[in-house]
This record gives structure tokens, C-alpha cells and sequence, in this order.
């Protein structure tokens, strides 16, 4: 679904950080509609008697279930600031599949989930396994705290050993979709 | 005349409330201009309805099924099916097909290709296709099936395909890296090298398209097993990447065209990956990807870039089409499917037809 279109620029720094990224959005959709959908899409995750729980996301196939949709979408949203902060001038990712979700119950209005990402590193062509950890309430910006397991390739590029987890580094306000 | 969303009535229309209109797509340029016109604003609620009704069709009564003697060409197969498959092609049009023995995998399983044209006593001008060197890229081997199933069903009635098959032949090896592709299935989805094994069987698979003779071993690869490009302990030391090289080098004169398909990316590449030298014949390269760029767009408006892997990708040695290319093949390319990193290697299986739809 369109909610605009967007042309960015993005700046690598040659010290290891995430890129500078500056976006320029035109024909975007209303904020209250976005607002809406988020509500939307946050009341089918609220609606579910047990905590939402599921495995390879897609499947082999490439099929995901309705109902675990709003997740995935979650997921998507979530591990694009995984990537964000992982990116260089030579290495990109892309979200390859979602391999594990947990939903954790929380008594306030947040949802909080906690993912086993997979991530494909390009040119090393690795997949990269991420464990996220997400919490969202419309109207706010999505916190996600991250750590990836370390490869160890034997490339003659770095290998990227991944430490740390990046405490509530909001991926976009309100995540919209 | 046009379809009213809301409110349901035309009566109802009130001024300074909301008008949703369905507009048909030949009409979508007209009615923005005339709205312009009369200075009223509007808004694109649903830029495609056709997308999400179809979105919205759970799979099994997907519209599309295009069965072909009872295949199903829009789902993805695994290996058992597609070796029944590839003996029911040749025995529903022995008049054009063969089915040969390329060689045999790691794992001693058969590599298969088929030779498709009309039968001549004088030799023919060959293309070669291979698919599916990489286990994960199931869009890949999709493809080859596609393909062989749309040549053949289209042979008698469509005249350039007639005599594209009456003057060439065409080469189709519907899953070069058999042991992979099935570890995929079973295994792992995202598997990408075949199965040999390696520091006494602690570790598995070199990248097929890292394994091929050309500047082996220099760039962009791993010579650590556990790495996913891992260029193998030498040049051709896998058995897989032999049976392709012999092959091939068999009849070298003949071949005019190499074409190695794989996902994802949207892209034509050309050689080289190992230099950012261009290749001698880099114009005709060039203009020859170009033009398919631009059928493949016309078809669903998907957009492939085109260049030299060096340039737009990475670079990388000892690939299949840089391989080609190197022993005096001129036109020689990999494709990369869809998509764009959106689904990545685990592409949908509805996207089957409109892939292979342009990529035809």
C-alpha cells in the first residue's frame, strides 16, 4: 500500500556507524489516516486471547498467515533499524525471514514482542540471525533493542562481529505501513 | 457511468462531503485531469483494486492455475517432481525434446538437461540455460520449468518460436545444484552452496559460482568453508561445477549464448565480476541486455537494471558466466530474478507467472 513516495540520501561515514540518512517524502498519506491504520493493525494484535506465538515467516513457500500479519509487518518495521545500524558502504541487508516470534504480555497498552530475525548480508551473501526485541504503541515511535550472533566468514572483508544491543533506536514514528 | 464507493447512492452526494469513486484504469488519467480542471482535490485511496482482490484469494483458488498436462507451473516443486516432470516433457514432445545426462552431484544424484528443437542432420547453434546453482533461489528453477513449458506450448502456434526452435537448439538445465536445492527443502530454506563436505565432514558446501576456472579464488570469496562463498579447493573441485565446464567446453564452437539464472535483485549482468575490464564485446553485451531489460519491463513494468556485475553488484571471481565468457562464448549473462529484498529468496509463490511472464 502507498503512503507516499520518498527519495533519500544516505551518507556512509568512514568510521563504522550507521549511515546519515536524510528523506524527502511528497503525495504522503494523512497523518490521521496513518494514525488509523496503526490503530488498525494494533487492534488485531490486542484481539488475540493468547500471546501470538509462530515460526518461519514467511513459510518455505513464501505464504504468510493472516493472522500473523500484523507481526510480520512488525518484524519488517523493526529489523529495518537492525539494518540500518548494520550498514555500510560495502555491506547491506535485506530481512530474509523471520524465524521465531514471541509475543510478551505486558499489563500497560504496549505490545512487545521478541523476534529471531534473519538477515541477508550482502556481498558476503551470509545469513545473519538477530535476536529483536519490540515494543510499540501507536502514535509512538517503535523501540527496538537488538544482537546478532557474530560470523565469522574468513572473507577478506571485516567480518562482521556483531556486540551490543541498541537500546530503543526508533526505526520510523508510529511504523506505518 | 462511474462506480460509486461512497455514498452508495448518487443522491446522496452531498457537497463538502467525501466522494469515493472506482475509477477503471484506462480512465484514471482523464478523471485527475478533469478534477484538476474543476479545481476540486482528490486523493488515491487504492491505487490497484485488481492487486488486493487478488491478494486477498487464499492460495489454493488462486485464479491463476495454469496446468500443463496436470503440472502445476505456478507452485514450487521439489526435486522428485521435477525429475518426473523433466521425463513427462520429453515423452509428451519426443518430436522436439531430449533428455540428457550432464553428470552426476556430490551426493550421486543425476544432472539432467533437456535439448529442445527441431531434430537436423546439420549442426545446430546451441543456448545454453542453467538454473538453480544456488539452492535457496526457488524463482530460479520456477523459471526453467516455466520457460521449457511456454516454448513448447507455443511452438506450433507462434511463428518466431517456431523458428527460433527450427534453427537453434535449446539447452535447459532445470537445477544445477541438485544436492542443495533438496537440503533446501528439507534442511534449511536459505541453504545456497551444494553438499560437499569439508574439514573432515565438519563443515559443508562450496559456492557453486565461486568454483568455475575464471580468476578463481581472487575476489569477493572465502576460502573458509563455513563462509557461503566459499570458492572450493580449487577451481572445478566440485563435481557439479565439472559436469557444467566439460560440458560446455564440449561444445564451445557452437554455444552462441550462456544464460545462468538466479534471484534476487532485478538484474542482467554481464561480465565481469572478477574486473571492472570490460569484456571485448561490452557494446553488444550491453545493447543485447538492454533490449531484454526493456521487453521485461514492457511486460509488467518491473524494472531490471543492467551492467557488469564489478560495477552494479560486487565483484566476485570464478563464476559460471564469467567462466563462459572467458573461453570465447560472446554473449553470456546472469539473471537475477525477482525481487528486490522485499521477500527476497523466499518469494511468494503467486509471483511465479508474472516473473516468468516478463522473463519470457
Amino acid at each position: 500500500e502507498d503512503a507516499g513516495s520518498c527519495l533519500a540520501t544516505v551518507l556512509y561515514p568512514k568510521k563504522k556507524s550507521p549511515p546519515v540518512v536524510s528523506i524527502k517524502c511528497s503525495d504522503t498519506k494523512d497523518k490521521k489516516e496513518i494514525l488509523e491504520e496503526d490503530k488498525r493493525l494494533y487492534q488485531r494484535i490486542r484481539h488475540q486471547t493468547k500471546p501470538i506465538t509462530g515460526k518461519n515467516i514467511p513459510d518455505s513457500y513464501g505464504i504468510i498467515e493472516p493472522a500473523l500479519e500484523p507481526v510480520w509487518a512488525l518484524a519488517v518495521a523493526g529489523s529495518s533499524s537492525i539494518m540500518w545500524e548494520k550498514s555500510t558502504e560495502t555491506f547491506r541487508y535485506s530481512l530474509a525471514q523471520v524465524k521465531a516470534v514471541k509475543q510478551w504480555l505486558r499489563k500497560d497498552d504496549f505490545v512487545e514482542f521478541d523476534y529471531t530475525v534473519l538477515l541477508h548480508e550482502i556481498p558476503t551473501q551470509e545469513i545473519i540471525s538477530c535476536h529483536m526485541r519490540l515494543t510499540w504503541l501507536p502514535g509512538h515511535p517503535l523501540k527496538v533493542k537488538h544482537f546478532c550472533a557474530s560470523q565469522s566468514h574468513g572473507t577478506d572483508e571485516g567480518s562482521g562481529a556483531e556486540s551490543g544491543s541498541a537500546a530503543g533506536a526508533p526505526a520510523e514514528k508510529g511504523a506505518s505501513f | 457511468q462511474l462506480d460509486l464507493w461512497k455514498p452508495l447512492q448518487p443522491e446522496d452526494i452531498r457537497a463538502g462531503e467525501d466522494l469515493h469513486i472506482r475509477v477503471p484504469a484506462p480512465l484514471v488519467q482523464e478523471v485527475k485531469d478533469s478534477l484538476d480542471q474543476h479545481m476540486m482535490s482528490y486523493r488515491v485511496l487504492i491505487p490497484d483494486v485488481q492487486k488486493l482482490v487478488d491478494q486477498s484469494m487464499p492460495r489454493e483458488r488462486s485464479s491463476y492455475r495454469q496446468v500443463s498436462g496436470g503440472y502445476v507451473y505456478t507452485e514450487y516443486h521439489p526435486m522428485e517432481e521435477i525429475y518426473q516432470w523433466m521425463t513427462q516433457i520429453q515423452k509428451n514432445n519426443s518430436e522436439l525434446v531430449t533428455q540428457h545426462i550432464l553428470g552426476k552431484t556430490f551426493e550421486n544424484r543425476t544432472m539432467y538437461y533437456l535439448q529442445i528443437g527441431q531434430p537436423s542432420n546439420k549442426p545446430k547453434k546451441i543456448i545454453w540455460m542453467d538454473c538453480g546453482i544456488h539452492a535457496r533461489e526457488w524463482i530460479s528453477p520456477a523459471f526453467c520449468q516455466w520457460f521449457v513449458k511456454e516454448i513448447l506450448q507455443n511452438y506450433k502456434s507462434d511463428p518466431k518460436i517456431h523458428r527460433f526452435l527450427q534453427n537453434l537448439d535449446l539447452y535447459v538445465l532445470p537445477v544445477l545444484n541438485i544436492d542443495g536445492y533438496i537440503y533446501s527443502w528439507e534442511e534449511d530454506r536459505l541453504w545456497r552452496k551444494n553438499r560437499s563436505p569439508y574439514e573432515n565432514g565438519t563443515c559443508y558446501g562450496t559456492d557453486l559460482n565461486r568454483n568455475f576456472n575464471s580468476s578463481w579464488g581472487s575476489v569477493g570469496v572465502s576460502f573458509n568453508c563455513s563462509s557461503d562463498v566459499f570458492c572450493g579447493s580449487g577451481p572445478e573441485s566440485e563435481p557439479e561445477t565439472r559436469a557444467v565446464a566439460q560440458f560446455i567446453k564440449s561444445k564451445k564452437s557452437d554455444i552462441l549464448c550462456y544464460l545462468t539464472i538466479h534471484s534476487y535483485g532485478q538484474l542482467i549482468l554481464t561480465p565481469y565480476g572478477s574486473t571492472t575490464e570490460p569484456p571485448s564485446n561490452n557494446e553488444e553485451l550491453m545493447q543485447v541486455a538492454k533490449e531484454a531489460a526493456a521487453a521485461l519491463t514492457g511486460k509488467h513494468g518491473t524494472s531490471y537494471r543492467v551492467g557488469s556485475t564489478a560495477l552494479i553488484l560486487y565483484s566476485n571471481s570464478g563464476s559460471s558466466r564469467d567462466w563462459v565468457h572467458m573461453i570465447g562464448i560472446p554473449l553470456s549473462y546472469t539473471f537475477e530474478l525477482r525481487d528486490t529484498g522485499a521477500h527476497g529468496f523466499i518469494l511468494p509463490a503467486n509471483q511465479i507467472q508474472p516473473t516468468c511472464e516478463e522473463t519470457m
